[in-house]
């Protein structure tokens, strides 16, 4: 079954972490290793990183259907910082690479200890929804 | 250059949804599914997901000795994402008008839902010129 595991870390008018370049590559040293984990476990479905919250758009439709595009977002909202779909055998699966996520090295070395949003994707709308 | 288009909304937002007539569910659908047509067609088209409810969502933390910590409340006001789709475009402008036509699908009989769609770069692109 395929989860969807979402870091929703940033804020707005958030942009490039001020973390000294060492720290910065072993969080991304990290996330690389544990891609390759996933990828050698057959668990590995796509993972991306997204653009810093300072270049998101919010876009609704205007009458005519051109689009109406805004980037104030409230102080409050979460942003999606990146995310991973994986296919594994059980949830409890999913939530154990969810906290290993979790536990990614941050500053100095320590873990991050962030929350990692844990959902079920389906592949095509449920059949009572066509 | 890869957009990710998210549609979210409160968990109060998606059980309205589901409060919707089949007939209208359906429009919805279509209209979805036309706007999928065209992006693979246009060779734009990179995936699309819905995810499911709100109420099997989970958050989850890594104790001190790896053992995730699981937890299933979410304040009221929190945006579940619903759906979303990963365009491969020329431009930002064209992933706002998709965006829009996303915003722009017929809700409750047959009015758009006008639903806010946010527009993000994937990191691994080349900044816009």
């Amino acid at each position: 079954m395929k989860y969807i595991l979402m870091m929703n870390t940033m804020r707005a008018g958030h942009g490039v972490p001020g973390w000294k370049q060492k720290d910065l590559q072993a969080h991304i040293a990290f996330m690389m290793n544990l891609n390759k984990d996933l990828q050698r476990a057959g668990e590995f479905v796509s993972a991306e990183g997204l653009s810093f919250p300072d270049q998101a758009k919010q876009v609704r439709a205007g009458k005519d259907g051109t689009p109406i595009t805004d980037g104030i977002f409230p102080e409050s909202k979460e942003f999606l910082a990146g995310f991973w779909i994986i296919d594994v055998d059980s949830p409890e699966r999913a939530y154990a690479i969810a906290a290993k996520i979790s536990s990614a090295p941050g500053p100095q070395g320590a873990p991050l200890n962030m929350p990692i949003e844990v959902r079920p994707v389906m592949s095509a709308p449920p059949p009572d929804m066509l | 250059m890869k957009y990710i288009l998210l549609m979210s909304g409160t968990k109060a937002g998606t059980e309205h949804y589901h409060a919707w007539s089949q007939k209208d569910i359906q429009a919805h659908m279509n209209i979805l599914h036309k706007i999928n047509k065209d992006l693979s067609e246009s060779g734009e088209f990179v995936a699309t997901q819905g995810l499911s409810q709100p109420a099997e969502a989970k958050v989850v933390r890594g104790e001190k000795n790896g053992v995730p910590i699981t937890d299933g409340i979410f304040p009221e006001s929190k945006e579940f994402l619903l759906g979303y789709w990963i365009v491969d475009v020329a431009s930002p402008d064209r992933a706002y008008a998709i965006a829009a036509r996303i915003a722009s699908a017929a809700g409750p009989g047959g009015v758009p839902t006008n639903m806010p769609i946010e527009v993000r770069r994937f990191a691994s692109n080349e900044p816009p010129k």
